[in-house]
């Protein structure tokens, strides 16, 4: 069965999952993971769809142009193969450690680059991430939570070292920590 | 005695570990005091840390009093250079701080808990706590040890914007 992977943004007001979700039903859609949220008044919606046997790229993405002109959505639309679909179909597939990073401090350009590029280096993948912009406007406060994975990794003490120097020179304050098992 | 501004994320005395207070003398007394004062003036206020009113020192004060998630409730005290001597099951709860007034998240924590330290009379205390008094000891212990609620967050989608503090 054919899939895809579908992003749309826009701005947020009722209505963009339904018109969404519905065109994928009308192509036998079966809407797999997803993520869908709100950020700053713009709704980003981000999910893998398994569709029926003879649906193509063109006629998923003809599907959605009502829905992308009446909630004025960027979507994009690709199909997923072989070629572009990673081994590590599940969260942990890779079977790398899970850890969670938490980085907050005052608020400034290069904190997420930094960050992510010395997890990077160390071989870490990121597996979910999300920022937060608060605080006041003359004093933003910046927040950044990960869960990532270390793969295969010799030495995972040592790549979270490295990653909370990375913060500790952008003035940001981070912490590495296995994750919490599932079952608490 | 008095109430003291509460300090806010990035003041950087909320990321740096505390040092011991050590025998109570008139200084840590009046810290307590102030702690004390500072929680009372603060509406749903349930903990306070010396580094939230800047000062880097361990100690902090408790009331769960009347608060809907308490079990055990000890009432008010101040607890000067705490430790833990033990701890029991960890389970999920939502936390917020005076010092984090824009989030709250979800914090995984032990929900019993035996703490010692020295009291405001420079007294020995050791408590047996549980389910919200003991989810507050470990949130105040976390400040005299540089860290936040942040730093424990359940993971990237445990983190939530507030608007009101209630």
């Amino acid at each position: 069965m054919p899939r895809f992977s579908l992003s749309a943004v826009g701005v947020d007001r009722p209505g963009i999952v339904a018109a969404v979700s519905g065109a994928l039903a009308g192509l036998g859609g079966n809407l797999e993971d997803s993520t869908m949220t709100f950020l700053q008044g713009q709704f980003a919606i981000l999910l893998v769809v398994e569709t029926a046997p003879h649906v193509t790229t063109s006629m998923l993405e003809g599907a959605l142009v009502p829905a992308a002109d009446r909630f004025d959505l960027v979507v994009t639309v690709r199909a997923l193969d072989d070629q572009n679909v990673s081994s590590a179909a599940s969260v942990e597939g890779d079977g790398g450690t899970p850890w969670t990073i938490a980085v907050h401090g005052a608020d400034r350009t290069g904190i997420v680059h930094g960050v992510t590029s010395a997890l990077a280096d160390a071989g870490g993948n990121v597996v979910d991430l999300s920022t937060h912009l608060v605080g006041a406007p003359e004093a933003p406060m910046y927040v950044m939570t990960l869960r990532v994975t270390l793969p295969g990794h010799p030495d995972p003490e040592a790549a979270a070292e490295r990653v909370r120097a990375s913060a500790e020179a952008l003035g940001v304050h981070c912490s590495v920590r296995p994750d919490d098992a599932d079952t608490l | 005695m008095a109430a003291r501004p509460v300090l806010r994320l990035p003041h950087p005395v909320l990321t740096t570990p505390s040092t011991a207070i050590g025998p109570v003398d008139d200084e840590a007394a009046a810290l307590g005091r102030d702690l004390v004062d500072t929680m009372r003036a603060s509406p749903a206020c349930v903990g306070l840390a010396a580094p939230q009113i800047g000062v880097g020192r361990r100690a902090f004060a408790v009331d769960v009093t009347g608060h809907r998630k308490a079990r055990s409730c000890h009432g008010l005290f101040v607890l000067f250079d705490p430790v833990v001597l033990s701890a029991g099951e960890v389970e999920l709860g939502r936390e917020g701080c005076m010092s984090v007034p824009d989030l709250t998240g979800d914090v995984a924590r032990p929900t019993s808990l035996v703490v010692a330290g020295t009291g405001l009379l420079g007294e020995a205390v050791r408590l047996e706590v549980d389910a919200f008094e003991a989810r507050a000891v470990q949130h105040e212990l976390d400040h005299l040890d540089g860290l936040v609620f942040l730093d424990r967050v359940r993971g990237p989608h445990a983190l939530f914007a507030r608007k009101v503090y209630r």
